[in-house]
């Protein structure tokens, strides 16, 4: 075989295994993510920049980032798959409530995958009212390709995934110590070294949902993210909650989840929770698919 | 009930599903592990959030016209797939695999085979 043939064949491998993005390049607008295939047998590479997570990266979505990913049971799934129960023992690895957390758990009816779905037009999961999801739950819930901007106050973290936005302060400003809550919280970052970037956020509403399994949260929810840029075109996602009015210790959501870097032209698509759609959907498949209660 | 899914579909198969590419918030409501074909002529599609929608007419055994709702995912993810505004315009010819509701109702998800109009749609992955 001649070393053009050769050539050929290996370009022809590449371009299959990264399609998505090579069509995303010739296309120019609403790119479509690279699939999980691309990046298997990918090893990071290139220097990493210094203390600098600009650019647009992609969790790769179909991991089907739905959940705490810690936690098995949360991981994309059929109703019951996981063997547990209604309140969550017997599942995986039940997260640590305390009493308090534990009902308000049971005020939550997700149409999210777990152990807890019920049919969709029986949820009262904020998104399925196109509600604000608010921090954390935009990123548990389908950690989809966001654009992260830098200036030299704030990291500026934009997701098109439900039309979310969030500031990250950077100018050495301290949480706020006794704040009005919002959807988002608070959110202050620093650089403890030249590639790893710590964010602390507090004052969350406490109506906004930790996940789309419908895990509850207090206003005293503190999050804290750790983003670790191990090369140019990779870095690792961790983010531990602690929350001591709903659960009896610290736990990890993440840990070093990679995110891609996606080329600096890539047009992340829009997908926006419309009221008026949601409802149009409900309307036409939630609830004539709604399940006679007696023979779930 | 009228419409019963032997009558407008003939059932192809029974398999099991692997583990569904999304948190789909709707699936507690569809019989995973089943797939039922309907054939029949498109008559809306609709390209929206959060689950793009194919509304289908098809015969029953008595010759009665059902109004099959199919929904797929939403726009992202089926643009991801192949699929475009395009993909289906009223008065297609079609032939597809779904999930079916469990209440039996002509409502299901798109999730296999496709052919419109004498094609089969090759969905990408």
């Amino acid at each position: 075989m001649s070393k053009r043939l050769v050539v050929s064949f290996v370009a022809a491998l590449a371009a299959g295994m990264f399609s998505p993005l090579l069509r995303a390049q010739d296309a120019k607008w609403n790119n479509i993510p690279p699939t999980r295939a691309a990046y298997v047998g990918k090893t990071p590479s290139g220097p990493a920049p210094t203390r600098d997570l600009t650019g647009i990266w992609d969790t790769v979505q179909t991991l089907g980032v739905s959940g705490v990913l810690e936690h098995p049971a949360l991981l994309p799934g059929g109703r019951g798959q996981e063997g547990g129960r209604e309140d969550e023992t017997g599942i995986a690895k039940p997260l640590p409530y305390t009493p308090a957390g534990l009902e308000a758990l049971k005020k939550n009816k997700p149409s999210g995958p777990g152990v807890r779905q019920v049919d969709s037009v029986l949820t009262n999961d904020p998104a399925g009212k196109c509600d604000p999801l608010g921090f954390p739950y935009m990123f548990t819930w389908e950690f989809r390709t966001i654009n992260v901007v830098q200036t030299p106050r704030q990291v500026i973290m934009l997701s098109p995934f439900y039309g979310n936005y969030r500031v990250i302060w950077t100018d050495g400003r301290k949480p706020p110590d006794d704040p009005d809550p919002r959807y988002n919280g608070y959110s202050v970052g620093h650089w403890v070294d030249d590639y790893t970037f710590v964010v602390e956020t507090t004052g969350m509403l406490a109506k906004t949902w930790l996940d789309h399994a419908g895990r509850p949260h207090s206003e005293q929810l503190q999050v804290e993210e750790t983003y670790h840029r191990i090369a140019a075109d990779t870095m690792e996602f961790s983010m531990k909650f602690t929350d001591p009015v709903m659960y009896t210790e610290p736990f990890m959501a993440t840990n070093k989840l990679p995110l891609h870097l996606l080329p600096p032209d890539f047009d992340i698509p829009e997908l926006l929770c419309s009221p008026s759609e949601f409802a149009e959907y409900n309307n036409q498949v939630a609830s004539p698919v709604l399940r006679d209660s007696s023979k779930k | 009930m009228a419409h019963k899914l032997g009558i407008v579909a003939f059932m192809v198969g029974v398999f099991a599903f692997s583990v569904p590419l999304f948190a789909h918030h709707g699936a507690a409501s569809f019989e995973s592990g089943k797939t039922v074909t309907v054939k029949g002529t498109v008559t809306e599609y609709v390209w929206s959030n959060p689950h793009v929608l194919v509304k289908v007419d098809a015969k029953d055994d008595s010759g009665n016209v059902v109004r099959w709702v199919l929904e797929a995912w939403n726009p992202v993810t089926q643009a991801g797939r192949g699929w475009t505004k395009n993909t289906f315009k009223p008065g297609d010819e079609v032939s597809l695999d779904i999930t079916p509701a469990k209440n039996e109702k002509p409502v299901g998800e798109i999730r296999g085979r496709m052919v419109i109009n004498g094609q089969e749609f090759k969905q990408q992955q």
